[in-house]
């Protein structure tokens, strides 16, 4: 069978009938309230082919669902067991973006580098994706900027564009030749013509982008640490901790693991989706937070997605799907940090001493008087300048060790490793 | 039903978020609010399976309490007889404190990437603990005195806050016994019985004798230990590549996934939780 193909318009429910009786099929559908939004279709007359919405939330929930049974355990007398919770549910995926489906594809890396998760590539291996082409970009998209749309050339099972009465199809992956194989009395040989009208599609479709951002000097001046530090003080201040961001990101991967007990007896643990920019998020035990400022929270945020994640995988984490322009009320999404990283001005110095009293001096632990005195007297001791301030009880022994550590560079919390506790 | 790759999947990649059933074959009071829990898997098959370099630690499932990252505290050597020294601090831990003898916890692991000991062989060693520090290095010491020829002198200094906060004391005993080795201890706080060193780790540097450039220091304890300790070294001449510690960070998967322990572009939980000075260094701890 040829790589390219036609199917009809009027035939597309009737496949999407066929294909369904296998499998579990997620497709768009409306709400009464007006929103998009992916789904499990029980009746095919549901699905909308409608291209001017996109789902209000990312495809990944298919595979790493927001909150998720990973075993259940019990306790009879002393013994205690956890019985796994697998989901073995064929799907296929119609109608995906390209930006939800680049998603994905990250994801697949994520989860199989390192420890492999099972529960992710358990149901991963036993889906189809087919995403449709984007013909008319829509107000918050940018994936021409982050390379992952509007049309994708790798990646998927059955990419289709909208050619007016017809779909445009192309085979991807095997498992979209297999479908198309099983019922290829649906579809017919592309024309020359209509690989044509379907070139135009595209090069239009990348023509009609309201949103064009910088992502390269973005990631270089995060890079370079040229970011100045107004941007993350702005951003920090307009953030209200509510997670949007995190949860509307097809690339977002960060998780909770929890217990929910059901009785004396038994309960089940729970894989959740997390938020780097949640307070508690890197909270330890004894109360000690290396991220207790949302500034630096949101900091990691960036950091993470748009050059940490380039260093590892030779891409960001973003894939210009604009939700995270949609859903956060303090315009602390994408977006919007690469244009203020873009046009802020020459990054405002940020020399710091490394000297142990301006240390001092700074953390507000010791005034510039005490500190000449302290020197003064110190000439005479010939102690370090640290024990002569805890020999004078004037700063206590544990403030000198975080300036100290300050000085240093040695992480705050550093030497108990592993052993946190709980 | 599985399909065919799905049957190929569990066959070839374990579950790493299930835990193995372990018993408590015994439970040692280490102090008022430490004790060590003498494990043993259920799956016999494990028994012999299960090993684990110095400085790994697991993830301790409770019932009802989820699980809580712990470093393991007993040699290699002895892998079939697991140990862990608790501290309690809070939900999980003082749950487990309550356990007794034939009580069932879940253990995964062992996760992290322990110390270098290849880069330990052939040299003298310092070890500096302080408090409960001492348990992760307690999983090296035992393992350095069982292969001692490998290494050269062995130096151990330790810290408590008082006489009764000491911890592994048969053990303390036992090492300052071996030959080429040396324990001193000393406490913040002492007794009327207690006729030993007191104050700080730092006061002992006075009282052994190292030598910075054929050594290896290995440091744990309170975050308000460690800057002193290579504030002191530093200045001594250790370089900064031969000054091993540990970092501690939230951790929920300990297999570098849910994202709570990352520094920069690194995980603590597979990347770490073992640095040396120089790589912590560099370490944009903040991020």
């Amino acid at each position: 069978m040829a790589d390219r193909l036609i199917i009809n318009k009027e035939h597309l429910k009737s496949f999407l009938r066929k294909i369904s009786k296998k499998h579990e099929l997620i497709a768009p559908v409306k709400t009464s309230g007006g929103d998009t939004l992916l789904e499990v279709i029980h009746s095919v007359d549901e699905v909308i082919f409608d291209l001017k919405s996109k789902p209000v939330m990312p495809a990944k929930n298919f595979f790493f669902p927001r909150s998720e049974t990973i075993f259940k355990y019990q306790r009879k007398g002393k013994h205690y067991k956890f019985d796994e919770i697998l989901d073995n549910t064929p799907r296929i995926l119609f109608g995906l973006r390209s930006c939800d489906l680049w998603g994905i594809l990250f994801l697949d890396m994520i989860f199989q580098e390192n420890f492999k998760d099972r529960y992710y590539l358990n149901r991963r291996i036993n889906s189809v994706l087919i995403n449709i082409g984007c013909n008319e970009p829509m107000k918050n998209c940018f994936c021409r900027s982050t390379k992952s749309g509007p049309f994708l050339t790798h990646g998927f099972d059955l990419q289709l564009t909208d050619l007016g009465d017809r779909f445009f199809v192309e085979i991807g992956r095997p498992r979209g030749r297999e479908i198309v194989e099983e019922w290829n009395y649906f579809f017919s040989p592309a024309t020359t013509k209509d690989r044509e009208h379907q070139y135009e599609m595209v090069l239009e479709a990348e023509s009609r982008f309201h949103q064009i951002v910088d992502m390269d000097t973005a990631v270089s001046r995060l890079m370079n640490d040229e970011v100045d530090d107004r941007v993350w003080d702005e951003l920090g201040n307009r953030c209200q901790n509510c997670g949007g961001c995190a949860y509307v990101c097809p690339t977002c991967y960060c998780f909770n693991i929890v217990d929910i007990p059901f009785s004396e007896t038994e309960g089940e643990r729970k894989r959740i989706h997390d938020s780097c920019t949640f307070t508690g998020f890197t909270r330890l035990a004894g109360g000690y937070n290396p991220r207790h400022e949302k500034k630096r929270r949101i900091r990691r945020r960036f950091y993470h997605k748009l050059y940490y994640e380039n260093k590892k995988h030779r891409r960001p984490s973003c894939v210009g799907c604009g939700r995270c322009v949609e859903i956060c009320f303090g315009r602390v999404d994408m977006i919007n940090f690469i244009k203020m990283v873009c046009e802020q001005g020459e990054r405002s110095s940020r020399e710091t001493s490394l000297r142990l009293g301006e240390i001092l001096i700074e953390a507000g632990l010791l005034n510039r008087e005490e500190l000449k005195k302290a020197l003064e007297r110190q000439a005479g001791t010939g102690e370090s300048l640290g024990t002569q301030l805890i020999n004078e009880g004037l700063i206590t022994r544990e403030g000198v060790a975080r300036a100290l550590g300050y000085q240093l560079k040695i992480p705050e919390n550093a030497g108990t490793g592993g052993s946190s506790g709980k | 039903m599985e399909n065919r790759a799905q049957v190929l999947l569990r066959k070839m990649v374990a579950n790493v978020y299930l835990p193995h059933t372990a018993s408590i074959k015994r439970i040692k009071e280490e102090t008022r609010d430490i004790k060590t829990f003498i494990l043993c898997f259920k799956e016999e098959e494990l028994r012999d399976k299960f090993t684990f370099r110095p400085g790994q630690f697991v993830l301790v499932s409770v019932f009802n309490c989820g699980e809580a990252p712990i470093s393991i505290s007993s040699s290699p050597e002895i892998a079939a007889e697991l140990q862990l020294s608790i501290k309690k601090a809070g939900l999980l831990t003082g749950e487990i404190h309550g356990y007794k003898e034939g009580d069932e916890i879940g253990l995964r692991g062992p996760y992290g990437n322990g110390f270098p000991l290849e880069e330990l062989y052939g040299r003298n060693i310092l070890f500096v603990g302080g408090g409960i520090g001492l348990a992760p290095l307690r999983s090296l010491i035992q393992h350095v005195f069982a292969k001692k020829s490998d290494f050269g002198k062995i130096t151990i200094l330790y810290g408590a806050r008082t006489p009764e906060d000491i911890v592994f004391k048969e053990d303390l005993n036992r090492w300052s016994k071996e030959d080429d080795a040396e324990v001193l201890t000393t406490v913040d706080m002492g007794d009327s019985r207690w006729k030993g060193n007191t104050g700080p780790v730092t006061h002992l540097w006075e009282k052994i004798e190292i030598s910075p450039l054929n050594t290896k220091a290995v440091i744990c304890g309170p975050p308000v230990m460690i800057p002193y300790v290579v504030f002191d070294l530093l200045k001594m001449g250790f370089a900064e590549e031969d000054i091993i510690s540990t970092l501690e960070r939230n951790m929920k998967c300990g297999v570098g996934k849910c994202g709570h322990c990352t520094l920069g572009s690194k995980f603590t939980c597979i990347d770490g939780p073992v640095f040396t000075y120089n790589e912590m260094k560099e370490l944009p701890f903040l991020l």
